[in-house]
């Protein structure tokens, strides 16, 4: 009898240490949301996936006016998604009801790996497992229009991110990297989107950093930009060096940016000016 | 007549020029979005440069650019963490994004701005 009792107690404590993991998470998740709702008092969180166009009348007008533009992009991903490969399965095939509301999931921490799988990590890891070529991670064209239609799979979806405690490592590191100024310019993620959110750089209000994580990839130039795509992008205007679109930094950061909006729902390839 | 016309001109052309030393126009280092790019940031006083609805920044208005005087502008377009670490402003000068002369030409400027 005593090694279901030492095995109870190794499960209580695997239980806590989640539940620990969970609440630091949630801690920071809350912590930024308050900070948010008092800077941005009169911006509801629920519009807050709307990215800029929440603060703004007119780009919200011009966003809904644009979403035409998503179907020749989804139209593009339906077909890699279904295509079948040479064994006959297909990207569909390779998740559960053939990708529909998965997305929302994504990005996962996988503890045999000990990393964090996006979604394009995922699709990649389908086409190995098929022996099938793999799709760039960065580019707008394969990669952007598959991934966006996936997500469209999961419209209106809350958006649920798990991190459990063996992730916590991942989460922490997610968030130093939001935090920490880089580059030429100095500025960390947080300079724009937390304590500048809102305000407007050049013409357009800058994003809060809660909702970003639902709407990506975004249709800009009739292509389907990555939220990695979009990170790089950033990174080049702070004038550092940018991580490679996959790489594990982005992915931490991606991990700590979706949990981020926990709740709210995906809203997918919406159109962006430029 | 003539010696009237030529008078009101010269008076027109020197009304001109003090306007034109009142409200220079915005330097490169201003507005180049490799160097300064102020203008991404920071309001000018309306009519006195490009229109623009970014807020990241204060409005730059002359009262306070003197106020702050041309050492604290100097630093604060140099080094801004120096003065306050929770700034979203560059350190132009520490990062070499400008060349001190540029930092003298953005002082220059914003201290004459009305």
């Amino acid at each position: 009898m005593r090694f279901p009792e030492s095995m109870r107690a190794i499960a209580c404590l695997a239980a806590f240490a989640a539940g620990a993991s969970f609440a630091a998470a949630e801690a920071s998740r809350a912590e930024i949301a308050a900070r948010l709702a008092q800077q941005l008092a009169d911006v509801p969180a629920t519009n807050f996936p709307l990215g800029a166009a929440a603060f703004d009348e007119e780009l919200r007008a011009r966003v809904e006016a644009g979403s035409a533009a998503a179907a020749p992009v989804l139209e593009a991903g339906k077909k890699v998604w279904e295509r079948k490969f040479r064994n006959g399965r297909s990207l569909a095939a390779c998740f559960p009801n053939g990708g529909r509301r998965v997305a929302a999931t994504y990005p996962q921490y996988d503890p045999r790996l000990k990393r964090v799988i996006t979604l394009e990590m995922a699709v990649n890891q389908c086409l190995k497992t098929h022996k099938e070529p793999l799709l760039e991670h960065g580019d707008p064209q394969g990669m952007g229009s598959v991934t966006a239609y996936v997500r469209s799979l999961a419209n209106g979806q809350k958006v649920a991110v798990r991190v459990p405690a063996a992730a916590d490592e991942r989460f922490e590191q997610g968030k130093r990297l939001y935090f920490t100024r880089r580059g030429q310019r100095n500025f960390a993620c947080a300079s724009c989107h937390l304590q500048g959110a809102g305000k407007r750089y050049l013409d357009t209000p800058l994003s809060p950093a809660i909702g970003q994580a639902t709407h990506f990839p975004v249709i800009r130039g009739g292509v389907a930009l990555t939220l990695h795509g979009r990170m790089r992008q950033c990174l080049e205007l702070m004038g550092a060096a940018p991580f490679a679109a996959g790489s594990e930094e982005l992915n931490d950061l991606e991990f700590f940016l979706t949990y981020l909006s926990n709740g709210l729902r995906v809203l997918p390839a919406p159109w962006r000016p430029g | 007549m003539r010696f009237f016309r030529s008078a009101l001109a010269a008076l027109a052309a020197d009304i001109a020029l003090a306007a034109s030393a009142q409200a220079p126009s915005p330097p490169e280092a201003f507005l180049r979005a490799d160097k300064g790019h102020c203008i991404a940031c920071h309001q000018l006083p309306q009519g006195h440069g490009p229109v623009s609805r970014a807020d990241l920044g204060t409005k730059l208005e002359g009262t306070r650019m003197r106020a702050i005087g041309r050492e604290g502008l100097r630093q604060a377009i140099a080094d801004p963490p120096r003065v306050n670490a929770d700034t979203l402003m560059p350190p132009f000068g520490r990062h070499r994004i400008l060349e001190s002369w540029e930092i003298e030409t953005l002082v220059d400027y914003l201290h004459a701005l009305p």
